[in-house]
């Protein structure tokens, strides 16, 4: 039965290289639409664009805070989130989001709306200067930009093969493209934390990448195809424990910036199943059969 | 049954006692201990001190924070209403521990920190006629008794009687040697830049450095770390990180550049700091104190007044400043043309018109007075306070090199941290646990689960105990990077399982199959470790701590947990095989 499917898979496999090539193009024409609309490919949070973060603990809720801060600073780009724990319906308090009022202003509105009186018990609030977010961002991404040359030279160290190593950054790299691409339909802002996030994506993309092409690359017993199955049922097995612990971190996790670090590497992840046995593996078989047919 | 007990095993054995050493040498430790307390407090003067833990106090036995605040509330007093008459006024407010001034001995107001004017004679409390300070003491201590303290600690009982509620700030005894970041503790981190129109060289920093630390101890702040960042960009950054709650006025401590000067006319004949001010008097009711409050009609003011001393140098350059100035006269006083004016950051914040009897001489003492505003009068007299604070702090410390800009500023609340911490535990172990489930449903083996679990909580367990020896400060983007280096982890086992499983079938022996899966795992460990490198300095090294835990872990996962798994795993496998 094997062997069927081997000799089918050797002769479609190169349309298979079209799904993920085809999701690729459109993650890069979603980022460059939000980027001719908003100015970036991706929507900021306050943590790289500047701005106030307050949050109010208190088993209250605050029905309308938002129309009502609304009311008092018209021209306040408010985000306000409530603050859960996992598995009942008490609140553990609010989080207000905003770029365009600094913390002093905010917090003498907030005490009036809330009818609190907010000290260093109930209140904490992190406030980053316009310039300083704007540099931050600047030089995340240059952070982000450097991490992938220098994963790329690891690989190529590693591997020593321009097309496979080539392969195995390609697969890395789309897999944030697509996973900054779909950042919208989640409601996701990037964040400082967020760029942790995707600097760990990195790496646990990475990893399957290196194992599959080990093994389609520098180990000889059983036929390509085996060996790709082979790989893909180790790859699939990380994959799948490594997005079982993120899910439990997701729903059980009561911290906003963890919840969101977790979420877009999970995103990740799904990406990298499709441009690991997607794109790479397709890439290596091709380089592989050409190469023997050469020889 | 084949001894599983390889080398790399022991290694990590060892490795894990003496993480278990590092990490919580003391582990039954209890009580709680004194973080902070007023130097010039009745508590501090009667031997209670910074580092001793308290045990009990007033027989009710302390084992945490929550337990030392409800025992200090029982030496509260409750609000009282008092009439104090005096030679020139009858005055009526409310006082809880503290009257508010004292008298001495011919019954003279001194030391007034409420609206009774000081040089007065006191003549009734509440209708009581005073004849004498005995009568006074005795009037005193039936109005607001003394309270016993007894403070019992490890280093011994001290008690004392007193009506100031011991101004301590505790936290209970560490029984690991883990620090917390603020993200957990609470406090104020503030990254200030510097304004600067010349370059700043890291000297500057270091001087900038050196007198914000001593504003913050002089100011009566214990917990703080100062730290210079810089980043790509050539910025240079000043990260001051504040433990606990904080007050409000810290923020002006830290950002004003604090320029402190005294101008006769346009002529600059002080400045403040050591130089010129050698000594400024605080905490010492008799030269430093709120002097008088009143109410307008929407709020109150209260005057704060403070004295300083100059140097003979300062005094002598003040004196020729006046020694041209003409006399002028104004109310039926004498004052010279010219006044002191005292000029904080360029704002003027005290005149003081200067006597005629001044003109040409060099006097080194001087009072400065400002004021404070509230809606209240309590909170006139607290905000006038804080400002002689920060004045006097600044007037002893002197001026920074330059003035700061406050570019981040995040006051962290500490309530909500413990139950972070937890709620962290909890995913971590849970996240771990359903890692074993898929371990469980992929290759249906006990003998697989147990390892893999024991691995992954050895790695925790180690990296927590890396964090405690280098002295780590863990917050939510540390326990993050934790959690990443964890998550590599099951990914290596993945490999290395799966290499020993498929192996049965394969002519190649284990060690040969092993072999490959190290390269696999250290091709992937040198990609992880090579991303998080561009963190160390980028945006001011904000993220520093997350790439350090991300590649300490894995580090501590390639070299110590996996090599011991891998072995356990070929023996495992040898014995299958027999």
């Amino acid at each position: 039965m094997w062997e069927k499917f081997q000799e089918f898979y050797y002769q479609h496999y190169k349309k298979l290289f079209f799904v993920p090539l085809l999701i690729v193009l459109l993650a890069l024409g979603s980022l460059v639409y939000t980027y001719s609309t908003t100015g970036d490919i991706v929507a900021k949070d306050v943590s790289l664009k500047g701005g106030t973060t307050a949050t109010i603990y208190s088993s209250e809720s605050f029905p309308d805070l938002e129309l009502k801060l609304l009311e008092k600073f018209p021209e306040g780009d408010f985000t306000v989130r409530s603050l859960e724990a996992f598995g009942s319906d008490t609140s553990l308090g609010v989080i207000i989001e905003v770029s365009t009022i600094d913390a002093d202003a905010l917090e003498p509105a907030l005490e009036e709306i809330t009818g609190l009186e907010l000290n260093g018990e109930n209140y904490s609030v992190e406030f980053i200067g316009g310039s300083l977010g704007a540099s931050f961002y600047k030089q995340m991404a240059i952070a982000l930009l450097l991490a992938y040359i220098f994963m790329g030279i690891v690989v190529f160290v590693t591997f020593r093969v321009p097309i496979p190593s080539f392969a195995v950054i390609f697969a890395a790299f789309a897999d944030m493209i697509c996973t900054l691409a779909v950042f919208p339909l989640f409601g996701i802002k990037l964040s400082t934390a967020g760029i942790a996030a995707l600097l760990l994506l990195v790496g646990y993309s990475v990893d399957t990448d290196i194992l599959l092409t080990t093994r389609l690359l520098r180990r000889h017993d059983g036929t390509l195809f085996v060996r790709l199955i082979d790989s893909m049922r180790t790859g699939l097995t990380m994959t799948a424990a490594a997005i079982v612990a993120l899910g439990v971190g997701y729903i059980f996790s009561s911290s906003y910036v963890l919840q969101q670090m977790f979420l877009i590497i999970l995103i990740g992840l799904v990406f990298d199943v499709i441009m690991t046995y997607g794109m790479n593996a397709g890439l290596l078989i091709w380089y592989l059969r050409k190469k023997k047919v050469e020889a | 049954m084949r001894n599983y007990f390889t080398w790399r095993v022991w290694i990590l054995l060892i490795a894990l006692l003496l993480g278990a050493l590092a990490l919580a040498p003391n582990p039954w430790a209890s009580g709680v201990e004194i973080v902070s307390i007023d130097a010039s407090s009745d508590a501090a003067q009667f031997g209670l001190q910074v580092g001793q833990k308290i045990l009990s106090i007033n027989g009710q036995k302390v084992s945490n924070e929550h337990d030392v605040v409800q025992a200090l509330a029982l030496f509260d007093y409750p609000e009282q209403e008092v009439i104090v008459k005096t030679s020139e006024e009858e005055i009526k407010y409310t006082v809880t521990n503290d009257l508010g001034f004292f008298v001495d001995e011919n019954l003279t107001i001194v030391e007034s920190s409420v609206n009774v004017s000081e040089g007065s004679t006191l003549l009734s409390i509440n209708s009581e006629k005073i004849s004498d300070l005995e009568a006074f003491e005795v009037l005193y201590d039936t109005l607001i008794p003394e309270k016993v303290i007894k403070i019992d600690t490890d280093e011994g009982l001290i008690a004392y009687l007193s009506r100031e509620i011991p101004p301590l700030v505790v936290s209970e005894a560490t029984k690991t040697n883990l620090r917390f970041g603020l993200d957990f503790t609470g406090g104020t981190r503030v990254l200030l830049h510097p304004v600067s129109s010349e370059e700043i060289t890291d000297e500057d920093i270091t001087t900038l450095i050196d007198v914000l630390s001593n504003r913050l101890n002089v100011y009566g702040l214990s917990d703080i770390k100062i730290r210079s960042a810089s980043d790509w960009e050539g910025n240079k950054y000043v990260l001051v990180e504040l433990a606990g709650v904080t007050e409000e006025e810290v923020k002006s401590l830290i950002s004003q550049q604090g320029k402190f000067e005294a101008k006769v006319g346009e002529e600059v004949v002080f400045e403040g700091g050591k130089r010129d001010i050698p000594y400024v008097c605080r905490n010492d009711g008799s030269c430093s104190g709120i002097r008088s409050c009143q109410q307008s009609t929407e709020y109150w003011s209260c005057t704060f007044d403070f004295s300083i001393t100059l140097s003979q140098d300062a005094a002598e350059q003040q004196a020729a400043a006046t020694e041209d100035l003409d006399v002028v006269s104004e109310s039926g006083q004498r004052y010279l043309s010219e006044p002191l004016d005292l000029y904080l950051d360029g704002e003027l914040v005290d005149s003081l018109l200067i006597g005629e009897n001044l003109k040409g001489q060099a006097t080194t003492g001087i009072s400065i007075s400002g004021p404070g505003y509230g809606n209240t009068e309590s909170a006139a007299v607290e905000d006038a306070t804080a400002s002689m604070n920060t004045l006097q702090t600044i007037l002893i410390t002197g001026s920074l090199p330059f003035d700061l800009e406050i570019v981040k500023l995040d006051t962290i609340s500490p309530v909500m941290g413990e139950s972070f911490l937890k709620n962290m535990l909890f995913v971590g172990l849970l996240s771990i646990l359903a890692v074993g489930v898929v371990i469980l449903v992929r290759y249906k083996k006990f003998s697989f689960f147990f390892p893999v679990m024991f691995t992954l909580l050895a790695e925790l367990f180690l990296i927590l105990s890396f964090a405690a020896v280098v002295g780590w400060n863990l917050d939510i983007a540390a326990l993050a990077g934790i959690l990443a280096a964890i998550g590599t982890g099951v990914d290596d086992q993945i490999v290395i399982l799966d290499e020993a499983v498929r192996g049965r079938k394969e002519t190649t022996n284990t060690k040969e199959r092993l072999k490959r899966a190290f390269f696999i795992i250290f091709a992937a460990y040198a990609t992880t470790v090579a991303a998080m490198l561009p963190l160390w300095n980028a945006g001011a090294g904000l993220l520093r701590g997350f790439a350090l835990t991300t590649i300490a872990g894995v580090t501590i996962g390639v070299f110590l947990t996996r090599p011991a798994f891998a072995s356990f795993i070929e023996k495992l496998d040898a014995e299958k095989k027999e």
